[in-house]
């Protein structure tokens, strides 16, 4: 049996058009956030082996379906799958493993000019602004969006897939192997 | 920035000079931490005089890289060269060998995405929709079946109306004379006593307005404890008997 508070927050989440901070939920329920965030972890846990799932940006939470029941979904709103050229995903690979990062760092990386791929994946909304780097020229700071967690079926960015090395290691987290960021 | 799609494809289908370098490394099974990147000069080189249908822009890229390579070539022919080399000129072989194996990990990760994306299975959230005014919010079922029960009673009642002959005239000032005599007698009465078991439309409209006018004239006051319940009409305390209506 769930808690009367993990069914308030799954109520409250569950008529919630946008992602709901935790803050909201608090106050929505009338409990603590820490009670709030004791609630979503229960709520998060009974929803395995289910059709839905809880996913959370940061401190924002929202009811999404589970990626296995996608086919259905996708069949009943007739939703097209997204296609990402393999230069944009580079791109988005960067974003969504060094974020928040500016341009040049990510061209740093990738060696090449990525205006193009920013601009496309910005129109797509899998990446946004996150504000600006106090540096000098102020560059401006990209990050994923919700709808890039939506897309690639991810719960929050924590469930990011590891990447491997080329000698065939797990590179546990990201930022782990330093590069030479150009100046 | 030059408006052509895809930035740095080029004709032999490299995104860019570490990509070429990578696939280098990668064709000839080579270790990316312990290969001798100067040794991969060459067949950069080859490759890269391979691209000439590219940007000159584009070119520069790969050609910088190619510059590099030549450089870190001679030094390992000559080591005595290497001293000579003012560090600050460029990145070294390990500043470029931690470059290269980062761009490794970002197309891994993007090849992983890639697969997540072409798997489908992604999720989805509620839709807003498009949106409705709803109704206000807190309706209640009893009051719901009270007014439904009045329907019922109201439809089985005899219209009267039909049979009363017409020519029937009620005049508001001496209903509104009436009422006031009733209720300064008995200090309150219900609508619905005022109305009568089964009142006519005329009989119902000239007792509803002469109590709109006693109300505006603070002789009555109105009281309705719920929505649809029966009003009941109270003395008021302090009447203003001396103001007559217009």
């Amino acid at each position: 049996m769930r808690s009367p508070l993990a069914n308030a927050v799954e109520a409250v989440l569950f008529v919630a058009e946008k992602p709901v901070s935790r803050s909201e939920i608090a106050k929505a329920v009338g409990a603590t956030p820490k009670q709030v965030d004791a609630a979503l972890l229960e709520l998060a846990g009974s929803y395995a082996g289910t059709g839905l799932r809880l996913a959370h940006d940061g401190d924002d939470w929202q009811l999404v379906t589970s990626p296995e029941q996608a086919a259905a979904v996708s069949a009943y709103l007739g939703a097209d799958r997204l296609r990402v050229s393999p230069a944009s995903l580079e791109t988005l690979a960067v974003v969504a493993y060094r974020q928040p990062v500016t341009r040049a760092e990510i061209e740093a990386i990738r060696g090449v000019n990525c205006d193009q791929t920013i601009y496309t994946l910005m129109q797509r909304r899998l990446i946004e602004e996150r504000g600006r780097r106090e540096a000098p020229g102020r560059p401006i700071l990209y990050g994923t969006t919700w709808e890039f967690l939506e897309c690639f079926g991810l719960a929050s960015l924590d469930d990011l897939p590891g990447a491997l090395t080329p000698e065939g290691g797990v590179v546990e987290r990201p930022g782990d192997v330093e590069g030479a960021t150009r100046p | 920035m030059l408006g052509h799609e895809g930035p740095n494809v080029s004709v032999s289908g490299f995104d860019g000079p570490l990509e070429l370098l990578l696939q280098l490394v990668e064709e000839k099974k080579l270790d990316i931490l312990t290969v001798r990147l100067g040794d991969l000069a060459d067949a950069y080189l080859a490759r890269v005089r391979a691209l000439a249908a590219l940007p000159a822009d584009e070119v520069a890229s790969f050609l910088a890289l190619a510059s590099r390579l030549v450089l870190l070539k001679a030094r390992s022919l000559l080591p005595a060269l290497a001293p000579i080399v003012d560090e600050d000129e460029g990145e070294s072989e390990e500043e470029l060998r931690a470059r290269l194996m980062e761009y490794a990990i970002v197309r891994e990760r993007a090849g992983a995405l890639g697969d997540r994306l072409r798997s489908g299975e992604r999720q989805f959230h509620r839709e807003g929709g498009t949106p409705v005014d709803l109704p206000p919010r807190g309706g209640e079922v009893t009051a719901l079946a009270a007014a439904w029960s009045r329907v019922l009673a109201l439809a089985a009642r005899q219209r009267e109306e039909d049979l009363v002959a017409p020519g029937e005239r009620y005049s508001v000032e001496e209903r509104t004379a009436e009422i006031e005599a009733i209720v300064r007698e008995r200090g309150q009465i219900a609508f619905s006593e005022l109305l009568g078991p089964a009142p006519t439309l005329g009989w119902a409209v000239v007792t509803f307005i002469a109590l709109l006018d006693l109300y505006r004239r603070i002789v009555i006051d109105l009281v309705q404890d719920e929505l649809f319940s029966d009003i009941l009409i109270t003395k008021k305390e302090r009447p203003i008997v001396t103001e007559t209506p217009a």
